[in-house]
């Protein structure tokens, strides 16, 4: 019943380009990302109608929020606009707020190991900039209980990281200094990392540890209790595709391309855990518990054990830095250091780019962007990237293992994947 | 590279010295001295330096001063002289000729002008001053036009110039592209032959539509975010001419007669209509009683401001539709296909466009991808390569050149068939640049 599922490949949007001002739509990303991925994976729209004849190709599209941002739902249907090649491809949108691209590859995963289909292409997808940011603010806070946590906030999610920093803080009696000047350097290495990745939409930005820690002046405003806007991902347009496949297609593909169908890297885990909805069950729920983010442990804990590994097997990580105080809870998730150790870590480089475990090689989040429905699939390609040697100038020397961590909501929907030859 | 610990910039409180500064603080970590004629000027441009960046944290790293009380002290420390002040042998030979004499050997110095010779420039310098001069041709606002022109004339020395080069892309970010000392060097010298082009054909068809026409013809859809013209308002029409002017007097190229600067810009410039920055140029906005705003443009034929029409041009509409849904091999088949006076005028535009572009590479810059480079980062135009291939390749491209009476240069005519003729896909989606 089971099937192994490989990564082929794929691409993702430049994250730099503002498509409104463009005068480009949803429609527009999603022709070039999907035109663009194929060619980079080398599957031609001929070779979709091939696999369409006997009903072994689909496509999984997670997006957050279309319909608020561009006034469009039922984008799974949109596929049949970039090519007709997509006539009667199975097609439909997945939802989990920030992990909507991830909840579109578990779906995407589960059909191949089920052996429904052969090739599965997710594609993730958010166009946010066709609103102000206080507009796009507050429909980000409808991935919280709204009613109970966004209503009538500007910003709402910055504020639930920042309380998120201030449990931390005072869960694991931190120094506050020690504990601030680690997120800023959380902030400083992203920033760093995306200046190597030619899709990273900060790559032209400026960014030091000193304006990283210049919390509070006019040019790094508080955004969420101690966080501040550098302590923030930005508002990001974008898309990310990656194609996945069976043993049976990937043997057929790697034959045609030449190489061994080892040398293509698989999903060798996964897991998938929901943790109480408001930011305050959450906490409640942690109380007396070593982690504050428990779920998100446990579901790293479930990949670690699908695959049979533990993090000593895992050469990179791609997490969740919607904000620095989300990867700082990460570090102990990934069980790169004990829960409440985390800033010892980060002082000893070890999450730096030429650290032990690099942490966002691509530049995460704050570096290279986060249009919110895309985030999951861009780091599986990202990953993909690590694994086959590719990732150019932010390639980490001799990956075999990587792992991502995927979240929505205030760490509510948790995704991990973990990815390998 | 080169190792640039201290700066000095000349002109320091304008647009262009005060971001050029934020820039070389925050990306070089350099302690720049930011002189200009008056103290208060020069601490204005420290507060306008560290805003252009975005980062209060370089304000340390800026320190004010003046030409009078400053100049020889900060010009001795310094690893780099970077010169913005006014565009005029006039203005910059005397400071030059300052900066030389308590200059140390070593340091570089550079100038930002957009046009004037750098060979003439260098020679207030000795020997090894003039080795260490250079054009360094930044674009406004500089944090996000990362586009600079190393300007070098025969005295260089090719290993600093690579140095310098390198420090520039790698420390700075930029997007260096090397050009030899011609007049207005390369982005502008084709960006300016477009506009002035287009503003010629403005007067040709004034009866028809003039300037209004002209950038509808030569709108989004070819390339740009801007129409040409309004390119024009934006720079100013002094500027345009000054620049015009100078390649017009000091080249002869196939496109020498339309570097003239057509006879009512003249007109307008003597009557004080400059464009955005003199609130009234080839167009004019105005708000009424209750705020709303209204747009005006210059009637060539009467010199009236006439209320900014609209146009009725059938295959537009079509081929923005397209782009607005990134299909742009459809939308480039229209655009090759539709029939009309409009359409033909695009077509000549776009064939001349593309033709001068690959038409200096030689004479102003080594490979076709600095002239793509020049026009993708400095104008935000679709490179002339990257427009070949969105017309289906170099023979469609020129097809249309021959029939536009337009010189198919020879890098075309050369280039080889099923190869992607743009090179810089990877720095510079030239998609992103058409506005849909």
């Amino acid at each position: 019943m089971s099937d192994k599922v490989y990564v082929l490949g794929g691409e993702q949007t430049d994250f730099q380009r503002n498509w409104s001002k463009e005068g480009k739509t949803f429609m527009s990303m999603m022709r070039e990302i999907m035109t663009d991925a194929l060619e980079k994976v080398g599957i031609e729209p001929s070779e979709i109608k091939k696999l369409n004849k006997d009903n072994r190709v689909a496509v999984f599209v997670g997006n957050f929020d279309a319909e608020q941002y561009t006034n469009q739902g039922h984008l799974g249907a949109f596929l049949t606009e970039v090519d007709p090649a997509f006539y009667g491809v199975p097609s439909a949108r997945y939802e989990a707020a920030c992990a909507s691209g991830s909840v579109a590859i578990d779906a995407a995963t589960t059909h191949i190991r089920a052996k429904d289909y052969d090739v599965a292409i997710v594609l993730g997808i958010e166009v946010m900039k066709t609103v102000s940011s206080t507009i796009g603010g507050d429909f980000l806070g409808t991935a919280a209980y709204y009613e109970k946590e966004a209503k009538g906030l500007s910003f709402p999610f910055p504020k639930l990281f920042g309380k998120l920093a201030d449990v931390i803080l005072e869960r694991y009696k931190l120094k506050e200094e020690v504990f601030m000047d680690a997120l800023a350097e959380i902030s400083r290495i992203n920033y760093d990392n995306a200046k190597r990745n030619p899709k990273s939409q900060t790559r032209s930005w400026f960014m030091n540890k000193e304006h990283a820690m210049n919390r509070g002046s006019e040019t790094n405003m508080a955004v969420g209790g101690r966080l501040c806007i550098t302590d923030c991902s930005q508002v990001t347009d974008g898309a990310a595709v990656v194609v996945l496949a069976s043993k049976k297609y990937t043997d057929e593909y790697a034959k045609k391309k030449g190489i061994k169908t080892s040398e293509i890297p698989q999903v060798k885990g996964w897991g998938h855990r929901v943790a109480p909805i408001t930011f305050d069950a959450k906490v409640a729920e942690s109380l007396g518990n070593k982690y504050i983010l428990p779920w998100t442990r446990q579901t790293v804990k479930d990949a670690y054990d699908r695959a049979d590994m533990s993090v000593k097997d895992i050469d990179v990580f791609e997490t969740h830095d919607c904000f620095t105080s989300s990867e700082y809870a990460a570090i102990s998730a990934f069980g790169i250091t004990e829960p409440g150790k985390e800033h010892i870590a980060i002082q000893d480089g070890v999450i730096d780019f030429k650290g032990k475990k690099p942490i966002n090689p691509s530049g995460g989040l704050i570096g290279v962007g986060h249009p919110v429905g895309a985030s999951g699939a861009r780091m599986m390609l990202d990953l993909y990237k690590q694994v086959t040697g590719t990732a150019g100038e932010y390639q980490v020397p001799k990956v075999k293992n990587g792992l991502m961590l995927n979240i929505g909501g205030s760490a509510t929907t948790n995704m991990v994947f973990i990815v390998g030859k | 590279m080169r190792e640039i610990k201290t700066v000095t910039v000349l002109g320091a409180n304008g647009a262009m010295g005060a971001g050029s500064a934020g820039v070389i603080a925050a990306f070089g970590n350099a302690k720049v001295y930011m002189l200009a004629r008056d103290l208060e000027k020069a601490k204005d441009g420290v507060e306008k330096a560290y805003n252009s960046v975005k980062a209060e944290v370089i304000r340390k790293n800026l320190i004010p001063g003046t030409y009078d009380a400053d100049l020889e002290r900060c010009v001795s420390e310094s690893d780099w002289v970077f010169e913005l002040v006014a565009e005029s042998y006039e203005v910059k030979e005397p400071i030059n000729k300052r900066i030389a004499k308590s200059r140390k050997p070593g340091t570089i110095v550079s100038t930002v002008s957009s046009g004037l010779s750098i060979e003439r420039l260098a020679k207030a310098f000795d020997e090894d001053g003039q080795k260490h001069y250079y054009g360094t041709h930044f674009f406004n606002p500089p944090y996000k036009m990362i586009l600079c022109e190393l300007v070098t004339h025969p005295g260089n020395d090719k290993k600093l110039t690579k140095d310098l080069g390198e420090y520039l892309s790698n420390k700075l970010g930029r997007a260096v592209v090397y050009t030899n000392d011609t007049p207005a060097f390369a982005g502008n010298r084709v960006g300016f032959q477009l506009m002035n082009e287009v503003a010629i054909f403005a007067e040709k068809y004034a009866d028809k539509g003039g300037i209004a026409l002209m950038d509808e013809i030569m709108g989004g859809y070819t390339g740009r975010a801007m129409g040409p013209l309004a390119t024009v308002d934006f720079v100013g029409l002094d500027v345009h001419k000054a620049i015009v002017d100078n390649i017009y007097d000091n080249t002869k190229d196939a496109a020498h007669s339309t570097f003239k600067l057509p006879a009512y810009m003249q007109k307008m410039i003597d009557e004080g209509k400059l464009g955005m920055k003199a609130k009234g140029g080839l167009t004019k906005i105005t708000k009424t009683a209750d705020g709303k705003k209204e747009k005006f443009v210059y009637n060539i034929l009467t010199g009236a401001y006439d209320p900014y029409p609209k146009f009725d041009i059938a295959y537009i509409p079509k081929v923005k539709k397209l782009i607005q849904e990134s299909n742009y091999k459809a939308a480039m088949d229209i655009v090759k296909t539709a029939k009309g006076m409009e359409a033909d005028l695009a077509r000549y535009f776009i064939a001349r466009y593309i033709s001068y572009s690959l038409s200096i590479v030689g004479e102003v810059v080594e490979t076709k991808e600095m002239v793509d480079m020049a026009m993708g980062f400095g104008f935000n135009w679709v490179p002339a390569s990257a427009f070949v291939d969105f017309l289906g390749g170099p023979k469609d491209t020129i097809a249309i050149m021959e029939k536009s009476k337009i010189p198919v240069p020879t890098i075309l005519t050369k280039s080889k068939p099923n190869k992607k003729f743009y090179e810089l896909g990877n720095i510079l989606d030239p998609r992103s640049l058409f506005k849909g």
